[in-house]
Parts: C-alpha cells; structure tokens; sequence
C-alpha cells in the first residue's frame, strides 16, 4: 500500500510524458491518414478532370479504337461503373471505402484494386529498397575511397559520379542485359522476382542513384575534412581511415539521407523502366498501363500506396537523423 | 482491330539498332539443328509483347490468346478458303440469308458442358449484346438471329445478304465459349475464359505470363490443323515482354523458344539463326486518315497535293530497314481478298505535280518560313498521330521524313504525338481536333471497307470514318460487294470502292501492320492463323 502511495509522484510526470508522446503520436497518425486520403482524393479528382470520358476509355480500350461512341454504346458502361450517378455520390463511396480497406474495383481488370496491387507490390519493394541500399553501398565505397585523395584518384570519383548521375536507367538496363545475361550468361534476360534476376534491374537503378547521392555527399564531405575539429582529431593521432569514417561521413551523410526518403518513393512508382527491360512484375507497370487505360481506381490505389511508401521513408529518415547527429537526440 | 499498348520507351529503337551487333555474335546454342527425333511433352516458353487486361476481349492481343483457348465455327486456310472447325458443313439458302451449319457432335468445353447449337447461338447473343464489339462491328447490321435447330444443327439468320460472313466468322473475336461460364463473375471470365480449344488457362500471373496446360481431351481441331489430337507439348508458358531488346535477347539464350515481333534491326540476324515468319496483316493498312470536313483538306486537290507531296515509298524502307513493305492503297492492305494492287500504284512522289495541284487550289503565295498561304491563312496541318503504341520510334521516323519533305512542297506539317491516355480517352476523335491521322483495323475482309467507310449519319453515325467522309456511291458500291452473290462479283466492286477512296484522296497509303514470330530451331510447327495472326502452338513439338 505503502509502496503504491510512494509510487505516484515518481510515475505522475513519467505518465505526463507518455501522455505527450502518445498525442504527439495520435497527431502524427493523424496527419499521415489525412495526407493519404488527400493524395487519393487529389488524385481521383485530377483524373476526372483530364479531358474525355471515362466510358469512352474503357470503350476503346477493350476494343484497341480511338473513337467516339454513340450514346446507346456508352450508357451500359456508364451504368455498370457507376459514372452516371452525381461526381460526389461517386467520391463519397471512393472515400468510404478506402476506411474499409476497399480501393475500389480496377475498370479493366474487373478485379479489387489491392488484390491487383497486391499481385505486384512485394517484388516493387524488393527492388526499390535493394537499389536503394545498392545505391548507398556504392556511394560511400566511392566517396571514402576518393574524396580528397589526391587530385587524380578524386577526379576518377567524381567523374565517375557525373557520369552515372546522368545516364538513363533504361540505357544502364540494356548494356547490363547485354553484358550480363547475353554475352557473359550470369543472370537470366528475364529476370522474373527471384535472387539471381533481381540482381540486373537493381543495379540499373542504383547506378544512376549512386552517381546522384554521391555527388551530394562528396561536396559536403571534402567540406567536413577542412574542418578545425578534423585537424584536432588527425592531431590526436586517428587514423585516416577513422577520421573518414567516424567523423567525416557522420556529417557529410544528411543531405543525402534527406533525399533518400524521395528516392525510395521515386524509385518506386519509376521503377517501371527497369521492369520493362528485364520482364519483371512491380507496380510501376501497372501504374503506366493504369493511368494510359484511365483506370482510376487503380491509379489512385497505386498513388496511396506511395504516398505511403513516402510517409514511412520520411519518418524513417526522422529517425536516422537522430541516430547520425547526437545533437538532435539532445534537442 | 487494331493492335496497341503500352508506350514503348522512346529509347529503345535506338539502343536495338546500337546493340544489335553486339546481339548478333553470341548466343550460338539455340539453334539446335533440325531434324532431331520429335518429342511428346514439354513447355513452350513464348515471348509475347503486351498484356491485355482481360484474356477475352475485343483487342487483338486478345485474339492471339483466345485462338489458343476457344474453338470457332470455322476458320481460314491460307489460301482465304472457309474450313471447318466446330462446324463440319455448312448450307447458305437460296437467298443467301440463312446459313446452316452442322455441328461436331460429343465436343465439350473444359468445364464439361456440352458444345451444341444451343451454346452457339447463346454466343452470337453474348456478342450482340456487347460481350465483344468487335465482333458485334465485324457482322453488323447484316446479323438477325442465331438459334439452335437441334444439339448439331445452328440457324443463323441475316438481314439482307453478306458474303464475307463466314470469312469474319473466323477471327478469333467468335471463339466460342462455355454459356455456363459466361454465367460467372465478369473477374472470372476476365481471368479464365473457358472454351473448348486445344489449351485451357491454368494461371495468369499478371505482370509475367500466363500459363496454359494442354486439354488432355481435345476432340475439335480444325481442318487446318499440323496434326489430328490433342496438343503435342504440355504447356504453354505465355510470358509479357514488353522490351524488344529483352525480348529478342530472351531468344538468345534459350529462356524462350518463340518470340513475337522481331525488332526490324535484328531480321537479318534472326533469319539465319531461327525459323521466322512474317505476317501481313489483312484489313485497313496503315493509312493516314484525311480530315474532309474541317479545315484545308475539305479541297480534294489539297489532299491529293498532300498525297503526292512526300515520297511515302522512300521513307517506309528507309526506317523499317526494308523489312516492312510500303503500302500505297490507303483503305484495302495487300494481305486482304479483294484487293486491289492496281489502286495502289496511284499518287507516287511528285513534287511538281504536287506544286502544280496546290497552285490550281488556290495556295500560290509563301509566306516568309517556305510554306503556302492563301488570303492570309497557312497551309498548315496538324498531324495526330497514336505515339509509341501504333507508332513505334520506327513509324515515327517515317513521319519525320515525310514532313522534311511536305514542308519542300509547302504545308507545314505539325507532327502531334498522342499519348495512349488521350488516344483511348478519344482526344483526337473529332473534326475539330485534327487534319490528318493515321491509323490502321486488323480484319480478314475486304468488308473492312463498310466498317470504316460507311457514311455517318445522324441516325446512325459512323466514328470509325475517322476521315468523316461521306460519300453514296461508294456506300452503294461497298455495300453492293457485301451482299454480292459471288467471291468474283465481290472483288470487283471492292476494287471500285478502293479507287473511289484513292480518286477522292479521303485517305493516304503508308504501309502494312507487319508482325512477326521467331521460332527455335528445336521447336517445330509453330504457325501463324490467317485471319489476324495468331501463333498456334496446339501442332508444336520439339525436337531433340
């Protein structure tokens, strides 16, 4: 009894904390699910916008025509998918049954939405967060090797940066495709989503990314290396591989784990691209395809689903920040 | 119907053409040799390029499935004769407008229903009542009725005579399918359609390929037909590639044994490596639809400057690399019966000519950039045309020259590419939005020319007459030649037709749908179905 009576003022200001963090944590989520309805509200109401009709596409697409359509052809589509009843009948069911869990049915493929993104996401995300690692493993392999080496091997890297943040992935795909999997026989031409066909359309995609993240780092760290506390550490008898590493990198890695929370939902819905040359499933596809068959449903579904690839990417990189600038911690 | 998809990288043709050396010299193990001992079993792996949306459709990237899927009443041989199918024989009445067919008894769909007469009229019911436009467009408004006599006898009754019926019949849009299937969900028979043909759908994995696995219990090939069973492999494995460099490539190095469309870069390489196999596609060519109500080309000199102002032949050749032949008859392409080469011929480069026509129209001054004006007003064109779907980097590349050239004779062509989301979305659908456009209808009949052709009326408008030209006589003529009492009669007045098309410069020739399969040298009578070109794979076997 005792003991409980002495236990509530130590708990009272733990509990007060805890009562900050979950309302901090109950507006976070708050704001994430408003973003999310946002984004598929923003993007069911820009592509009703887009010019022409939405019974004609479907016309036209299940026929492969660009025509118009008499009235007596367009209004059993109308009627089936619901386009004759008022714009906001319609979005008040698209909202409604997004808190149920239901995206809505895709217009081509007759099927529910997350059953055909759920087909397709997991090997989307195996490739957009293996490049994504890929990328960063090859950045700072390149930045510690060369940055501020001497002036040769430093331009060796940061030519190398140049040149890969500016080439094109599918270019990237097909000299690996042809490399790789024609002439050398490592990894098949049609990757599918096992290991060894992941290994091409990763690289395609990190290779470019690489270059970019690379050179963001690099300026920030040749920065990093001037500094006075740099010169105390060397001072201080540290290695340079140790200074590099320990200090430099700590400092000069924010900028470009900023943009690596963009990246991750960048790669994801552009993946499309390395998809299309090794023959591999993924969102990115079916994005294309969706948005050419103005498929709705399924375009907003898709965009959800990165805005939410966004909205966990960004708290992740909340969090390494943190991790990487104890100063933060403090604060 | 024609054939497009999704927009094919704008890069591709150019890294095909700079990696096709490369290509070339390696990969020497798939061309096994011919001529080995023939093998039961195994799986194909077919390199396709798009993904339809559904498995039955309307599309032709649907038909090449369904061929493989669904038995039809009859089909095409390849010398344009009807054969039979399902259908073993056939009467037409005196007045040619009632047909008899005769079904083969003891056939069943793989659900185990029966196909009799009474599950092909509940088919022609299902397309009349939009299960499938196209083959609603194919046989409209000639059908009347479809009903069963007995289990093997099926009446179909016309509105007035339509010799080309049976030929339309055989594309694969009438594959006939289970009623009781119908019967499901739309998501069902969007991902299963169930027929009787020589494969059925075991598995789509959308985004990869679909997996179809022999009937074991196939009794109804058609008289074209390699070999009297059921298939000879045990699957099928019908994988999306998208990619012509990845595609060409999977070929290489064996993941696949047949491929679709050869990337004109690489034809010389795959025709000594592999067994490949062109296919001209019947119908409406690729042809540039003339816009006769609105703007310049309302004059018929205008259009037939504009057709005799670029040398179309030229520059087909030069950016198909001469795979791909011109086609100079704009309405009728030279893989259809009826048509007329005669028409063809008409319209080759003439620059002077061309001067001349625009000169005696009216459109005599330049302005200060080159090109013609009259009263003030440019002779300007605004040239749609269905960007990365019908028009790969290589079309496109045609239509670069060919304004190089108009622009000599004095329009100023203005190239407008259309995504495929304004394409299907109808952007470029009305008199207002173009003045020229090409485009291209896959279809076994000279027929074809009613679909596009057919004057549109208020009562009845026509939006397949993308050049909005209407015209009795030809209606008269075309509509004469469908209901003519022989093949004969027939040709003669489509050949009419044509040249009223070609005279009067409603449209512009360029060149013929052109596909193509590779096929490994193991791998053996892979075919090609005459009315839309479909690979048939129920006759394929390896070799070992």
């Amino acid at each position: 009894m005792t003991t409980a009576v002495q236990a509530v003022p130590l708990r009272a200001p733990l509990a007060r904390s805890g009562v900050r963090a979950a309302r901090r944590g109950l507006v976070k989520l708050a704001t994430a699910i408003l973003v999310l309805v946002a984004a598929a509200s923003v993007t069911f109401f820009a592509q009703l916008l887009v010019p022409g009709d939405r019974a004609t596409a479907i016309l036209n697409q299940q026929t492969g025509r660009a025509q118009r359509w008499s009235a007596a052809d367009l209004a059993p589509v109308n009627h089936q998918f619901g386009f004759d009843r008022p714009l906001l009948v319609q979005y008040a069911n698209y909202v409604a049954g997004l808190f149920r869990g239901d995206l809505g049915t895709s217009y081509t493929q007759h099927r529910p939405v997350t059953e055909v993104i759920g087909d397709e996401i997991v090997p989307s995300l195996v490739l957009t967060v293996a490049a994504l690692v890929t990328a960063w493993l090859i950045a700072l392999a390149v930045i510690l090797l060369t940055a501020k080496r001497n002036r040769f091997v430093s331009a060796i890297g940061s030519t190398w940066e140049a040149l890969t943040a500016s080439l094109p992935p599918y270019w990237i795909g097909v000299v690996l495709l042809v490399v790789f999997a024609v002439e050398l026989r490592i990894f098949p031409v049609i990757g599918g989503t096992g290991a060894s066909g992941t290994v091409l359309p990763v690289l395609a995609l990190a290779i470019p990314l690489a270059g970019f993240l690379g050179q963001v780092t690099r300026d920030e760290f040749e920065k990093v290396l001037d500094q006075p506390f740099v010169i105390t550490a060397r001072t201080r008898g540290m290695s340079d591989t140790a200074v590099r590493l320990r200090h430099a990198l700590r400092h000069s890695v924010l900028p470009a784990i900023t943009l690596s929370g963009w990246a991750l939902g960048a790669l994801l819905s552009g993946a499309v691209i390395a998809e299309n040359v090794f023959g591999r499933p993924g969102i990115g596809q079916v994005l294309v395809v969706a948005v050419n068959t103005r498929d709705v449903p399924t375009v907003s579904g898709i965009v959800l689903v990165v805005a939410g690839v966004y909205v966990i990417a960004n708290l992740i990189v909340d969090l390494a920040y943190t991790l990487i600038d104890p100063r933060l911690r403090a604060s | 119907m024609s054939r497009f998809g999704i927009p094919r990288l704008a890069a591709a043709g150019g890294s095909a053409l700079l990696l096709s050396t490369l290509l070339a010299g390696c990969g020497a193990d798939a061309t096994a040799s011919a001529g080995g001992t023939k093998v039961q079993g195994g799986t194909i792996v077919y390199g396709h390029e798009q993904e339809p949306p559904c498995l039955y459709g309307g599309w032709v990237q649907q038909a090449y499935l369904d061929r493989n899927i669904l038995d039809s009443l009859v089909t095409e041989a390849d010398d344009g004769s009807i054969k039979p199918w399902l259908a073993t024989d056939w009467k037409v009445s005196d007045d040619r407008k009632s047909y008899t067919f005769t079904l083969k008894s003891g056939v069943k769909f793989t659900d185990g229903s029966a196909v009799d007469a009474q599950a092909v009229a509940d088919n022609f019911a299902y397309w009349e009542k939009g299960g499938n436009s196209t083959a609603k467009v194919s046989i409209d408004p000639y059908f009347k009725a479809a009903k069963a006599l007995d289990a093997t006898h099926l009446q179909v009754d016309l509105n007035k005579p339509y010799l080309p019926l049976l030929t339309m019949l055989t594309q694969a849009y009438f594959g006939i399918q289970s009623p009781t299937a119908l019967k499901r969900s739309e998501k069902e028979n969007c991902e299963q359609p169930i027929g009787s043909g020589a494969f059925q759908v075991k598995e789509w994995k959308h985004g990869q390929e679909v997996v179809l696995v022999k009937n074991p219990d196939y009794t109804s090939w058609p008289e074209t037909a390699k070999h009297q069973g059921p298939a000879i492999v045990d699957q099928v494995v019908w994988k999306f590639l998208n990619d012509p460099v990845g595609r060409y490539a999977s070929l290489s190095t064996g993941e696949t044994n047949v491929i679709y469309d050869v990337p004109t870069v690489n034809w010389k390489d795959a025709q000594s490596r592999y067994d490949v196999q062109q296919y001209s596609t019947p119908g409406k060519p690729v042809s540039i639809y003339l816009n006769t109500i609105k703007s310049v080309f309302t004059d018929t000199l205008v259009r037939q400057a504009f057709a005799y102002g670029a040398d179309r032949k030229a520059a087909v050749q030069a950016a198909f690399h001469g795979v791909i032949p011109y086609e100079g008859n704009p309405s009728v392409s030279q893989a259809t019966p009826g048509y007329d080469a005669g028409v063809a011929t008409a319209y080759s480069y003439d620059a002077a000519k061309a001067n001349q026509l625009l000169d005696q129209a009216g459109w005599t001054a330049r302005n200060a950039g080159g090109y013609r004006t009259k009263d003030g007003e440019e002779l300007a064109i605004r040239f749609a045309y269905p960007a990365g779907s019908v028009f790969t980097s290589e079309g496109s590349t045609v239509l670069q020259i060919l304004q190089q050239q108009w622009k000599q004779v004095g329009f100023n062509v203005t190239l407008i590419p259309e995504t495929q989301a304004e394409t299907f979305a109808g952007k470029y659908s009305t008199a207002d939005s173009y003045d020229a456009q090409p485009w291209y209808w896959t279809s076994p009949s000279s027929a074809i020319l009613w679909i596009v052709w057919r004057p549109s009326t208020e009562a009845e408008p026509n939006y397949s007459n993308s050049s909005f030209y209407n015209n009795d006589e030809l209606s008269t003529v075309i509509q004469q030649g469908n209901s003519a009492a022989t093949t004969e009669e027939a040709n003669k007045l489509y050949g009419q037709a044509q040249q009223i098309i070609q005279d009067n410069a409603a449209a512009v020739g360029l060149y013929t749908q052109t596909t193509s399969l590779a096929v490994a040298k193991n791998l053996h009578d892979v075919w090609l179905e005459k009315s839309q070109g479909e690979p048939v794979f129920a006759d394929a076997y390896f070799t070992k």
